[in-house]
């Protein structure tokens, strides 16, 4: 119990801590991975309350999100590496108004929330898996089909965007070879 | 104790492969090679690049190496010869080597250098060939299995082995798994001869021991999860399970060996191609042949 509080607690701050560096750095790579190992810290969180595959799943997507998130940053800011001297940050006094009004409201629906009664020993990570699985292809299952197909359609268009019009055969090779 | 265990397997096992790596390219048989450049990497300078990402630098070995090993921490020897038997085993894998492509980005960008940059971000392309294909084939091996748990997988190829139920999906993996190790031919990220080393470049020394280490484990890693997968674990006859387990996996290692020796590098474009537009429709047609025949066959 209390080797679990304490499991939470460190990785609950490194979490914190890796979302602290995010802003900190000027490096756009170093920003991103930062958040990479925030969001893995959030799932070491849940590996140490016991949700076994929730938490393995938390690991492996960032990886490979917040990989694919970096060279967007790469491509698009001016300072990638941040050895420019750029202030990368903008409208500070609002974000940082926002930023305390949301963890305020944060912290008050964590305490004043009625969580309901606290589970005295978590079903194993098998049982956990099987019921997840029952709940993604039951009574869920509409609504996540309907995110999948929303974001595959959306891929689908972004893609067809970014196709120029008068893409041939012969000038996609061109591409390739450049 | 069996972290121990484990551990020196897969330590051995690597060196078995070095071993076998220098006797296919320089044509002797050396075994004390692997230990004698490796001391040799200790005693070299171990060269920082000017105005680095140090933090990257620093971690993307030590980080390649980490996630091989924890790969493998899911992957018995034997029945009872696991260091973590995992409910979600088949998941944790491909999240150990997911961070893969994280510590390439880092060796990437860390030392500050072109060729290290480009083959970095062209790993990341990579993944987009790779991914689908060590997820998809993988799914389908749970699916036998009906479970996630790799002995309870295993299990499940007592009497046929999944080479033989699915070998589509074995094919599609064996192809994958040699990408994510970034074997030849499918080494774009270091690219010997276009990039200059690309990732490998600049690392020098202790560092370049440290990632040599992390990639030939990575190997191991990679073709113990193929025989855990579909050549059956540890089942065989005589010998013990561990000792079939051990065989298997060097066998699959040396496999991926000579594929890189005798086949000349895939052009990116052409992997990406091929693995979307054929593999990817494989791998599709792959899981539900597997869910007709579990369906079907008792």
């Amino acid at each position: 119990m209390y080797a679990q509080a304490f499991f939470v607690a460190v990785f609950g701050l490194a979490a914190i801590g890796f979302g602290v560096v995010v802003f900190r750095t000027s490096s756009m790579v170093r920003s991103a991975l930062a958040l990479l190992f925030s969001q893995t810290a959030v799932g070491c969180m849940f590996l140490a309350m016991q949700t076994e595959f929730l938490g393995v799943l938390q690991i492996m997507m960032m990886a490979t999100e917040m990989s694919i998130m970096a060279i967007f940053m790469v491509m698009f800011m001016m300072d990638p590496g941040g050895m420019g001297g750029m202030d990368m940050t903008h409208q500070k006094r609002f974000s940082i108004g926002a930023g305390v009004v949301a963890a305020g409201v944060a912290i008050v629906v964590a305490f004043w929330a009625d969580w309901g009664p606290v589970t005295a020993e978590a079903p194993d990570a098998a049982m956990q898996t099987r019921a997840l699985g029952m709940e993604l292809l039951g009574r869920s299952m509409l609504i996540f089909e309907t995110a999948g197909i929303t974001i595959l359609t959306a891929m689908i268009a972004a893609t067809a965007v970014a196709i120029p019009v008068q893409t041939t055969a012969n000038s996609a090779d061109k591409e390739d070879t450049e | 104790m069996n972290f121990v265990i484990v551990l020196l397997a897969l330590l051995g096992s690597v060196w078995l492969l070095a071993v076998v790596e220098g006797w296919t390219t320089t044509g002797r048989l050396r075994p004390a090679a692997p230990l004698l450049s490796g001391l040799a990497h200790l005693g070299r300078e171990s060269i920082v690049p000017r105005t680095p990402d140090r933090v990257f630098f620093e971690t993307a070995p030590v980080l390649l190496l980490i996630v091989a090993v924890l790969g493998a921490a899911v992957l018995p020897l034997a029945p009872t010869l696991v260091i973590a038997d995992l409910a979600t085993g088949a998941l944790f894998i491909n999240a150990a080597l997911a961070y893969v492509l994280v510590a390439l980005i880092m060796a990437g960008w860390g030392p500050n250098g072109a060729y290290a940059m480009i083959g970095g971000w062209r790993f990341l392309g990579q993944l987009i060939a790779y991914a689908m294909l060590i997820v998809m084939p993988i799914t389908a091996v749970a699916m036998r299995a009906e479970s996630l748990v790799t002995t309870v997988i295993v299990g499940s190829q007592d009497g046929l082995w999944n080479i033989v139920y699915q070998p589509l999906g074995f094919v599609l993996f064996f192809i994958a798994a040699m990408a994510l190790a970034f074997r030849a031919p499918f080494d774009l990220p270091t690219a010997p001869g276009e990039l200059g080393g690309g990732v490998d470049a600049e690392y020098t020394g202790v560092r370049l021991g440290v990632l040599r280490l992390a990639r030939l484990t990575l190997v191991i890693t990679l073709a113990s999860a193929t025989t855990v997968f579909y050549l059956g674990g540890w089942h065989g006859p005589l010998l013990p399970p561990w000792a079939w387990s051990l065989i298997k996996t060097l066998a699959v290692a040396v496999s991926m060996l000579l594929a890189g020796r005798y086949l000349p590098r895939i052009r990116e474009a052409d992997l990406m191609r091929w693995c979307w537009t054929l593999g990817i429709p494989l791998a599709l047609l792959n899981i539900i042949v597997v869910g007709l025949l579990v369906l079907v066959v008792p």
